[in-house]
């Protein structure tokens, strides 16, 4: 118990800092608010798909932005904590070293939601997009919710790359899940090939949860037990890492 | 007896490929007591309070903490510890990270004592990451005293800071210990160990060479100066001084005589034996340093 209350300390300040750095705020909350700006300007639908560009773009623009919050926000400070020693120090309090990644994670995940509310702000304000109430609740949810998976790639990330080589992974694995996984155009103007590689990408599965909302169902399974799937792979591997981390530093 | 115990290694040994960090060592520290953990660059100072503070894990022989393992002592907020480098976490000012340090304690001190005893106060506003090197030194001693601990470890604690700094930094040392926290301290300062320590123990390639307070160290390395003249002066002579007893430093510059002994007694009197006539003759203690320069070549010569 006094555990959870100490990670609540580490938390607090994590969320603060975040906060604090604009460069990072830009890139999880203003850079994906423009970005479906500039997207959702052009007139029309998405080739096999019933929804509209603005409303297709708006899930795709939200889910970049959580997945910007959360995997940056992850990766890229572990890898330099690690390397500066400050995660040893923290390793002489009585913080669990799960407490470091829960203080992360859950950060990022403070930060990850006004990245995907400012979308959908934007998009029912000025683009015309509408929901029922219970639809944008769950695409928040749901969003949200999926983000997660990436939060976990984030920390296995951290725990594998040194303090140089962190931005460039990261910035690989980032700009390839989103793009492939057709968070900034529809995949389904992919060549066929590549749509197949596409639809096994957690990006993908993850984007495909909102647009279902949007039509009006529940997410399909596929996607779903995809995600889920990606989560448990990344969480163990974060989880692996870790450990390997701590028996050699 | 382990609960009277602050620390208690018994047999432990840690290696990194070939290199023997800590060689075997065995040792206790009592409740209360200052300790300088005293021993050049690459000695195993840094090992041996890794393991202390279960960062590592021995390879052999068993680390207990107040009768328990390193991690639970850390758990039960009774460890607090300045490692030698250690990042801190950046993008936040001094004060708040005090305040996790206050967070994260169990049994924690109040955040405004804890920064003022570290002598931080006036900068508890600052950003962490523009710190010079001995304020960020300060910090780290604030977030090793954040709480009510039994036992303060500190890793060369005054690397960087020039004196006056050092001097302060003492004091503040001393203000712990002297509210009855076991101090112990690794330093490659002798004039640190033999200013603040009651006890000093003497690390050489991971092994304890010598135990005690700085006083006994000092006797214990023998440690007399004797410096003498011979009017004559040639390789033979030379030769035979090499041959005299319990020398453990030898220096010859023109007709003057310099050496070190582990017993000058026996050494002057040899003098005589081997037919010299020194004149000028002087003995003189060595100071803690020289003592432990003389520790630390005796082993060597016995491991060349
Ligand atoms: N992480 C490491 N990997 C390999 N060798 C190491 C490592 N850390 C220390 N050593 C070696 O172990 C020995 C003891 O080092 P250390 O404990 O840092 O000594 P000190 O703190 O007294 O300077 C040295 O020979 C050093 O080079
Ligand atoms: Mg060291």
């Amino acid at each position: 118990m006094t555990n959870t209350l100490a990670s609540r300390g580490l938390i607090k300040l994590e969320i603060t800092r975040a906060l604090r750095n604009r460069k990072f705020l830009f890139f999880s909350v203003v850079y994906p608010v423009l970005l479906f700006v500039i997207v959702s300007n052009t007139q029309g639908g998405v080739p096999d798909s019933r929804l509209s560009l603005s409303a297709y773009m708006m899930v795709s623009m939200a889910s970049f932005g959580a997945l910007t919050a959360v995997l940056m926000g992850n990766s890229e400070r572990i890898a330099k904590e690690r390397e500066s020693g400050w995660v040893r120090q923290l390793r002489l309090t009585p913080l669990p070293g799960r407490g470091y990644v829960l203080a992360k994670t859950a950060s990022a995940a403070v930060v990850s939601l006004p990245s995907i509310l400012v979308v959908f702000a934007v998009a029912a304000l000025f683009k015309g997009v509408r929901f029922a109430a219970w639809q944008w609740l769950a695409l928040s949810g749901a969003i949200w919710a999926g983000s997660l998976c990436f939060a976990a790639l984030g920390v296995a990330i951290g725990y594998l790359a040194s303090g140089d080589t962190v931005r460039p992974i990261t910035m690989i694995v980032y700009f390839g899940l989103s793009l492939l996984g057709g968070l900034w155009m529809p995949a389904t103007t992919f060549p066929q090939w590549l749509q197949s590689v596409a639809s096994w990408l957690p990006t993908h599965a993850y984007a495909a949860l909102g647009q279902a909302i949007e039509l009006g169902g529940a997410p399909h399974a596929k996607d779903v037990i995809l995600l889920a799937a990606y989560f448990l792979l990344f969480a163990g591997g974060a989880a692996w890492l870790y450990r390997k981390d701590t028996l050699k530093a | 007896m382990d609960h009277m115990t602050a620390v208690t290694f018994t047999e432990v040994t840690k290696s990194y490929g070939d290199v023997r960090a800590v060689d075997g060592l065995t040792l206790d520290l009592r409740p209360g007591e200052t300790v300088a953990l005293l021993g050049p660059n690459g000695a195993g100072k840094s090992t041996a309070l890794d393991l202390l503070l279960g960062l590592r894990h021995p390879d052999s022989g068993t680390v207990r903490v107040f009768g328990t393992s390193p991690r639970e002592a850390i758990t039960a907020g009774r460890v607090g510890a300045m490692l030698q480098s250690g990042g801190l976490m950046g993008e936040v000012t001094v004060g708040e990270l005090v305040r996790l340090a206050c967070d994260l304690h169990p049994r924690p001190r109040r955040v405004g004592d804890v920064l003022s005893q570290a002598g931080i106060a006036q900068i508890a506003d600052r950003k962490v990451d523009k710190l010079s090197g001995g304020q960020e030194q300060r910090v780290r001693f604030a977030l090793a005293t954040a709480g009510a601990n039994d036992l303060i470890v500190l890793d060369e604690p005054t690397t960087g800071m020039d004196v006056t700094a050092r001097q302060a930094f003492w004091a503040t040392m001393r203000e712990q210990a002297d509210q009855g926290r076991a101090v112990l301290f690794a330093t490659h300062y002798l004039e640190e160990a033999d200013a603040i320590a009651d006890r000093v123990l003497v690390l050489h390639r991971g092994r304890l060479l010598a135990d005690g307070t700085a006083a006994e160290i000092k006797a214990r390395a023998g440690a007399r100066k004797v410096a003498f003249d011979l009017a004559e002066m040639d390789e033979a002579v030379t030769g035979r001084l090499r041959q005299l007893p319990f020398l453990t430093a030898l220096d010859v510059s023109g007709h003057t005589v310099r050496l070190q002994s582990a017993d000058a007694d026996a050494t002057v009197h040899a003098l005589y034996g081997l037919g010299l006539y020194p004149h000028n003759l002087e003995v003189a203690g060595l100071g803690l340093e020289q003592a432990f320069v003389a520790i630390t070549e005796a082993e060597e010569a016995k491991t060349r």
